[in-house]
């Protein structure tokens, strides 16, 4: 095992080192965007910005691994892939220029070469919506806008559909790779150890997973609560190794990410609404126990809570997460604000002293709530589908 | 606001890699972990009510053995004494029957006796009779060579004879 990870590790040191020296774009730029640096942080990228090393002079060595990027384009009705290899935004949109598309603020965008010929002047049939740059219409299909590049005018559309396997998508698959390498140990220790006390890997997680499946699966969903287990561990295993490795330098924040949250809580709502008895659908629909008056009002009140459950799931998940990264690159970045970005030598000494036990302090709460999180995304999904299920013959 | 939006490709993705990872890691990992856990969880609870039953029958059998021991204990003391008084009847009737012996052996031995003794008194009379004859011959032998004592002794006893004639025939 420890072979291939060797090897991994020298593969991605090939990549990573393979990338030449850059002359960054801001560094003489004396005011310090911590907005700018903050969303940069979160937000999900198309590349992994290891590290920048400073080499004096304002050059750094910028270390990035590339990611692919994958999009469908509902105009040709293709799927590409493609590397965009480039030191700035500009290098890259050039490439991406070359296939078709526009590179803007991180994003891709179909360039819409029937609005505006190559030479940026707009075709006549749309001279009057290209009057203003960051102009927005919208036609039959999509969205369409024009904006300037380096002194060009561009008409971008955004119909393309962007499945790239950006860094998030990186992260948790890394993710997926460790619990698989973690779990299937534990397993095969239960066959190696039978009828022995468990020991290293697998007394650290028995325990938890005893916990989910008596404290949160058998109440919740009674005897029914076996085949629901293998996929509430793995949603609380998912999401509390994720937001573990987030909290790694290097990594990025998966369920700070809404999308994330968003699938985790549709797949949620998913499983609630199939697993739903004829109580639930008749309390939805036709509401017991109320006026006729009443059972029509509380129609839309029940459909929406359809949805609010989970929501409230993917909202919950996403402002923790991505608030203890605020708080942590907040905090970190005080240093930077304080010092005046390095000017201040005072300042910043000033600042690490100040910043240093708060991002601590901080840090630890962060390990509390990426297990609390998970644990209470999981128990609420446990919980909504245990409500689903049950047939209120018991309540009433 | 990009930050609240969800974007297709990450949810996309999100969806894909978790379903994934749920479907391997329920074959892979949870399956066999649970199915462990949960065989575990048979087997001490089999092992804990036997161990209680085992405990139970040991009870059982230390009071068995308790009453068993008791049992043996009355029983020794019951042999025991009953053995004392066989041995008291055996030595009393040993007693007794040297004693009737000691007896019939005196008895016998003063019958023995008293024969010896009657047979030697017979012998003895005889003796003295015979000794007396001889005594008397003796003495009549010298007596008689006095010539007037022998007459007049003869004399005496033709007298006597004359007296006793039933000795004379006799």
């Amino acid at each position: 095992m420890y072979s291939w990870i060797q090897r991994l590790y020298i593969f991605l040191l090939l990549v990573i080192t393979s990338f030449p020296l850059k002359a960054s774009d801001d560094t003489n730029s004396e005011k310090f965007d911590i907005s700018a640096t903050l969303f940069h942080h979160v937000l999900e990228t198309h590349d992994w910005h290891v590290a920048d090393i400073p080499l004096g002079g304002g050059e750094y060595l910028s270390i990035t691994i590339p990611l692919p990027w994958l999009v469908y384009n509902p105009q040709k009705k293709t799927i590409d892939f493609f590397f965009l290899l480039g030191h700035s935004e500009k290098e890259k949109n050039q490439i991406a220029q070359q296939k078709g598309y526009v590179l803007h603020h991180e994003k891709l965008y179909i360039r819409n070469e029937n609005v505006l010929s190559p030479d940026g002047k707009p075709l006549p049939e749309f001279e009057k919506e290209v009057e203003k740059i960051g102009a927005v219409w919208k036609p039959k299909k999509g969205s369409h806008r024009v904006i300037e590049q380096d002194g060009t005018l561009i008409a971008l559309s955004d119909e393309l559909i962007d499945l790239s396997p950006s860094k998030t998508v990186l992260h948790m698959l890394l993710v997926g790779i460790l619990l698989l390498i973690i779990f299937s140990k534990i397993a095969k220790e239960y066959q190696i150890n039978k009828d022995k006390p468990p020991k290293g890997l697998q007394s650290m997680f028995e325990p938890v997973i005893i916990f989910i499946r008596d404290e949160v699966a058998k109440p919740n969903l009674g005897n029914r609560y076996e085949a629901f287990l293998p996929y509430l561990l793995t949603l609380f295993f998912f999401i509390w190794f994720s937001n573990l490795l987030g909290l790694l330098p290097l990594s990025s924040n998966i369920m700070g990410n809404i999308s994330v949250t968003a699938a985790l809580a549709t797949l949620s709502l998913i499983l609630t609404n199939i697993n739903g008895s004829k109580d639930y659908w008749k309390h939805i629909f036709w509401f017991p126990g109320v006026s006729l008056p009443m059972k029509f009002l509380m129609l839309p009140v029940e459909l929406i809570g359809i949805i609010t459950k989970p929501f409230s799931l993917m909202i919950r998940l996403f402002a923790n997460i991505s608030a203890g990264h605020f708080m942590v690159l907040s905090l970190i970045s005080l240093i930077f604000l304080i010092g005046k970005n390095g000017t201040s030598a005072g300042g910043t000494i000033g600042g690490i002293l100040l910043a240093i036990p708060f991002t601590l302090f901080i840090y630890c709460l962060e390990f509390l709530v990426a297990i609390l999180q998970a644990y209470i995304f999981t128990l609420l999904t446990c919980v909504f589908i245990g409500q689903a299920m049950a047939s209120h013959e018991e309540h009433h | 606001m990009e930050i609240i939006l969800p974007k297709f490709g990450l949810f996309f993705w999100t969806v894909v890699i978790f379903l994934t990872f749920f479907l391997i890691l329920r074959k892979v990992a949870w399956k066999p972990i649970l199915r462990a856990l949960q065989e575990r969880e048979q087997e001490i609870e089999a092992r804990l009510q036997a161990a209680a039953e085992a405990q139970k029958k040991m009870e059982q059998i230390t009071q068995q053995n308790e009453k068993m021991l008791q049992e043996a204990l009355l029983a020794k003391e019951k042999i025991l004494k009953e053995a004392q008084e066989l041995k008291a009847q055996i030595e009393n009737q040993a007693r007794q029957e040297a004693r009737l012996l000691a007896e019939k052996m005196r008895k016998e031995t003063l019958q023995e006796v008293e024969q010896i003794k009657k047979s030697l008194k017979d012998e003895i009379k005889k003796e003295v009779v015979e000794m007396s004859f001889y005594v008397a011959e003796k003495i009549l032998s010298r007596e008689l060579r006095n010539k007037k004592t022998h007459d007049s002794y003869v004399e005496a006893l033709i007298s006597d004879l004359q007296l006793n004639p039933k000795r004379v025939t006799g």
